[in-house]
């Protein structure tokens, strides 16, 4: 299998970004992990002619080709960071590689919980129309404490952490396939969700 | 009433702003609501702080001084707009201008419901501790299918909507009035006496003692004894200033310390606690810094740019002339990395090395220097050559054993170990008229510094990290420190002004030719210095990354994240000044890393940094690696191809070799975890997860190379102590940016040259600011001889020229 994982922040110090090293050395027998990031990504400014600039199609192309996304998302203020947000309002607005794509969403922070209120933001947020991913339901992997997880061999150091994120990967693997069951024969909701328009929404176009 | 209105979207065509112009034109005998548009509001970014640039700056203050904020909300993807996030998130980052500010939320969009889901994750997030804002409850006020709402006027068409809206805007107003009473400032009472509490170090926990009287906080006092001299300084001075002088708690942390500035700060709250008071009115009080200063204009013969060892000395030396100077310096107090450094300061005094014995492997350098053959040095050196090697000819026959040197031996050491060749394939080496000025001068700055009252150790010539011979003159007391205490002292005491806090940010230019400079004041103020000439001692910019990266020719890569032992100050500021007067700059691709710095810190004087040859390095399973005495740029590469991380062995004896710490400091590293110590070997190794097999194994080779003077294995030759006496310590260590040989270029009277290679009038340039004089790597102790070295001759030519050969 064939991942991305987005590095859900713009700072070069990040320990979203330590995880998604981790997971990629770790379960580098199950799947091959791509890290993406999105510093100097262009803001979201909502163009008129709906194109996407170049390196938000080289994103939406990873998106669009890999076999499923991991999201490491940090909090900030109770909400995933505007970097990511503006990388999603890029992809919902344009391609919407999102669409029916299986996402594992993890998260890393500072303090205890890890992150938990923005995982439940973008969970909502993934739900949207124009993005509608199959977000993997109910495990949700928080990294507590996470200036210190990590050693300087970039290791994650809580054993029963990476049990559990050892059980969280499995689990995605399964999802991903049994995802792809699912949607074998739901082309006509994704093509109307690719087609998805809020102006027509509020109409009463399609629903 | 004044209210802000901000567009919650940076989208060229917006309900949500026309709901607010509606709001603003029908609400206008209410109230005043200035609209603010996000359109040129930068994308957060933790790792790159614009909270000073113009736009951040203006919505602080609009928000501050505004009675209340109404933000107008669409919905993207179930959510708010990523530019609403980012304006959040840059007003809770350092500044805090929501703090107990009224917030009304309103929200325009096209679905019959739309944005209640953006409506409800914008109250948790104004709800966030670091936004903290006061969000009026109920009354959403949500303007579906938006796109039928308005008139061709931009007004409501429904009057119902109106109705709505008048009446949640009626009850914002009350809210506003209500909850601003919360935000008046409470007062406090204290039960008066000192109270003894304890401020974070980086080295432990330091003793701090704050006076409390009825209703102020009058004094606070903390121990720094065990810190390292002069860098943690700046918190331990400038935060109980800023505290008292406010009296508040709302203080800005300094940038490169602020566990230690929290440090502080916490302290002082447990203090006010432990006298009865509530810390948290005095962290809700306006900042000290916030009282507005006016603009301030000064005029004198020199202004110096920069406090570090280049610009104290060119102040000295205006001063010796009789001029007047003064030094605008960035940072709350001098130093710069002067102040870090670990002391020693190169010069070829002959008379005095003589008088020490030559140790082990130095005769066998001294032949490898004379048997180089002449093809191999450069031609503009290759006389000075010639004369070396007959001077060491005459030193191996007269079988000398004592120390030998002369300035000969300093000019060409300094020009082969600056000689290099970058990534493309670009040889430099040291321009020799700077080099010369160096090495026939730099005894002279040594002599001139004990004048001005540094005392340097006659009883010892050490050899620096990454030096390449015993011409260290030591200067007693807390090393880098000992400089900048003497020279502050010096210029003060015969009337120099030393203005801290004022980083310069322009130069005045008129016609080519230099005036003066224009600076920023601590609170904000502008700050023109007139002067005849300018002299830029800002030293270099291995604390700014970026730049680093931007030119770096050598490295293969330089980390984003990497650490650096310099102060956060030395982001190449006079480079950039020097640009902008069409400098011309040399060596620019060229940084020293320093392979032996603090994993967690960059900073080189934590643990046991002892001298080379003492050094015992082993990588992460235990073995050494590399030749000890090998170049920085041999220990980087080679530290960076075992996993960077790795550590110096010392034992009991090789303890008392370490530059700048004590047993109080090493305790207290032991304890915090950033250095091991163990009774014995094996136990060490466990404490490192290495096989103790190996290590033992390791020390007792490394042993057996010191009895035998030589090492089969990386070919050490110049050894001191052994491993043996309990007990054992290992050091933690990984490369970091140390030093940038490249900068502006000059001539030997240190005049600012322009790409013609004419000298810019009126600008001069000294210290490491300036490049071509060490090229492609700078030997351990060359800078200080450097600073001292050409400051004195900025310092007199900046009076008026005189010719140095
Ligand atoms: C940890 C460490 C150890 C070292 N050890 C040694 C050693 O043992 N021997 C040796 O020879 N060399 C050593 N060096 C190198 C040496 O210390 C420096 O190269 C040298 O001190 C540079 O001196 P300087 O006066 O040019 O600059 P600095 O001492 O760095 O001073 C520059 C000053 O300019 C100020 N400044 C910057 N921008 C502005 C602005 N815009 N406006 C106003 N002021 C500004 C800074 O705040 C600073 O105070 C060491 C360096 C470090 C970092
Ligand atoms: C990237 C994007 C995502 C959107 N997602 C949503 C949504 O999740 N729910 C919704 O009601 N409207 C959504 N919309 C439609 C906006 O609510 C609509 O454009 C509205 O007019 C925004 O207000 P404005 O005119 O002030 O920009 C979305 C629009 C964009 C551009």
């Amino acid at each position: 299998m064939k991942f991305i994982g987005i590095v859900g922040t713009n700072a070069t110090k990040s320990t979203n970004r330590k995880l998604l090293q981790f997971m990629q050395k770790h379960f580098s027998k199950k799947a091959e992990i791509e890290i993406c990031e999105i510093k100097g990504l262009p803001a979201f400014n909502q163009p008129e002619n709906r194109i996407a600039p170049e390196e938000i199609q080289a994103l939406s192309d990873k998106v669009e080709s890999a076999d499923g996304v991991i999201i490491a998302t940090p909090e900030y203020d109770h909400t995933v960071p505007a970097p990511l947000k503006s990388v999603l309002e890029w992809l919902s607005y344009t391609s919407r590689p999102f669409i029916d794509k299986p996402v594992m969403i993890v998260g890393a922070s500072y303090g205890a919980l890890g992150s938990s209120r923005a995982q439940g933001h973008l969970r909502q947020i993934l739900d949207a129309p124009e993005l509608k991913a199959r977000v993997m339901p109910s495990e949700e992997f928080l990294l507590g404490h996470s200036l210190q997880a990590f050693d300087d061999n970039g290791d994650l150091v809580y054993a029963d952490k990476v049990t559990e994120l050892e059980e969280c990967f499995d689990q995605f693997l399964l999802f991903v396939d049994i995802t792809d069951q699912l949607i074998k024969n739901h082309s006509f909701q994704t093509e109307k969700n690719k087609n998805f328009s809020w102006e027509k929404v509020s109409e009463g176009g399609n629903n | 009433m004044k209210f802000i209105g901000i567009v919650g979207t940076n989208a060229a065509k917006s309900y949500n702003r026309m709901l607010l112009q509606f709001m603003k034109k029908h609400f206008s005998d209410k109230a005043e609501i200035e609209i603010l548009e996000l359109t040129d509001v930068p994308m957060f970014d933790e790792s790159d702080d614009q909270s000073d640039s113009d736009i951040i700056q203006m919505f602080n203050t609009k928000i501050s001084d505004a009675d209340g904020v109404i933000i107008a909300t669409p919905e993207h993807n179930h959510s708010v707009p990523s530019a609403l996030n980012s304006i959040l998130e840059w007003m809770s980052f350092n500044l805090h201008p929501f703090d107990g500010k009224p917030v009304m939320i309103v929200g325009a969009s096209l679905h019959p419901q739309g944005s209640s889901r953006a409506q409800l994750h914008l109250r948790q997030i104004l709800d966030a501790p670091g936004v903290n804002a006061t969000v009026m409850p109920g009354s959403e006020f949500l303007l579906g299918q938006a796109q039928k709402a308005f008139d061709d006027n931009g007004d409501l068409k429904s009057e119902g909507t109106v109705d709505f809206l008048e009446s949640c805007f009626t009850k914002f107003q009350r809210f506003t009035e209500i909850a601003n009473l919360l935000n008046v400032p409470e007062d406090l009472n204290f039960k008066p006496g000192t109270f003894e509490v304890t401020a974070k170090g980086h080295n432990g926990d330091l003793p701090m003692s704050v006076t409390l009287s009825k209703d102020r906080i009058e004094d606070i006092d903390i121990d720094t004894s065990t810190e390292t001299k002069g860098i943690a300084d700046v918190v331990f001075t400038r935060i109980p200033q800023e505290i008292v002088k406010g009296q508040t708690l709302n203080v800005d942390v300094i940038s490169g310390a602020s566990i230690t500035s929290h440090g502080v700060i916490d302290g002082v709250a447990r203090a006010v606690k432990m006298a009865g008071g509530n810390p948290e009115i005095l962290k809700k009080r306006p900042k000290a810094s916030n009282i507005v200063q006016k603009d301030e204009e000064y005029t004198t013969d020199v202004v110096v740019v920069g406090a570090g060892g280049a610009g104290l000395t060119a102040a000295a030396k205006v001063l010796d002339e009789g001029k007047n100077v003064i030094v605008a310096e960035k940072f709350p107090s001098p130093g710069g990395n002067t102040v870090r450094a670990g002391g020693p300061m190169n010069a070829a005094d002959p008379e005095w090395q003589n008088k020490f014995d030559a140790i082990p492997g130095e005769a066998h350098r001294l032949k490898e220097i004379k048997d180089m053959k002449l093809d191999d040095i450069d031609p503009e050196y290759r006389d000075d050559f010639k004369k070396l090697q007959k001077q060491i000819g005459d030193y191996l026959d007269s079988d000398g054993k004592y120390l030998f040197d002369s300035k000969l031996l300093f000019r060409i050491q300094t020009y082969l170990g600056g000689k290099r060749t970058d990534l493309q394939g670009n040889e430099i080496h040291g321009q020799y008229d700077l080099v010369k000025i160096l090495t026939d001068h730099a005894l002279e700055s040594v002599k001139w510094l004990e004048k001005v009252g540094v005392s340097f150790d006659k009883n010892e010539v050490t050899m620096p990290v990454g030096a390449l011979w015993r011409r260290g003159h030591k200067p007693m007391g807390p090393e880098g420190f000992a400089y900048i205490q003497a020279l502050q002292k010096y210029i003060e005491d015969n009337g120099a002004k030393l203005m801290t806090e004022t980083p310069v940010k322009e130069l005045i230019i008129e016609d080519g030719k230099i005036y003066g400079v224009i600076a920023r004041g601590a609170n904000g103020q502008k700050i023109t210095i007139h002067a005849e000439s300018v002299v830029l001692a800002s030293g270099g910019y291995g604390a700014n990354t970026k730049m680093l990266k931007k030119y770096n020719t050598y490295w293969t890569e330089i980390d984003d994240d990497i650490q650096t032992s310099n102060s956060p100050a030395i982001t190449g500021d006079g480079i950039k000044l020097g640009l902008s007067a069409g400098a011309d700059l040399v060596g620019m691709g060229f940084s020293q890393m320093m392979p032996v710095s603090d994993p967690d810190t960059g900073e080189l004087f934590t643990g046991l940094q002892v001298p080379p040859a003492n050094f015992i390095m082993v990588n992460q399973q235990g073995k050494r690696f590399v030749n000890e005495y090998g170049s920085r740029d041999q220990l980087t590469q080679a530290a960076i191809d075992n996993g960077s991380l790795f550590y110096l062995i010392a034992d009991d004896e090789i303890k008392k070799t370490a530059y700048n710490t004590s047993q109080e400091k090493l305790d207290a590293q032991v304890k915090a975890g950033t250095l091991f110590r163990d009774d014995t070997l094996e136990g060490l190794a466990k404490q490192l997860k290495i096989d103790p097999e190996v290590l033992v194994d390791t020390i007792k080779k490394y042993n057996s190379y010191v009895d035998a003077g030589s090492d089969p294995e990386f070919g050490k030759d110049v050894f001191d102590l052994k491993v043996v006496k309990a007990p054992f310590y290992a050091t933690p260590r990984k490369p970091a940016v140390h030093h940038t040989m490249g900068g502006l270029k000059i001539d030997t009277g240190t005049h600012v040259l322009n790409k013609d290679g004419e000298i810019i009038d009126g600008l001069y340039a000294a210290g490491e600011v300036a490049g071509g004089l060490h090229a492609g790597n700078r030997l351990g102790g060359n800078s200080l001889a450097d600073i001292f070295t050409f400051g004195r001759i900025a310092g007199e030519n900046s009076v008026e020229d005189k010719v140095l050969d």
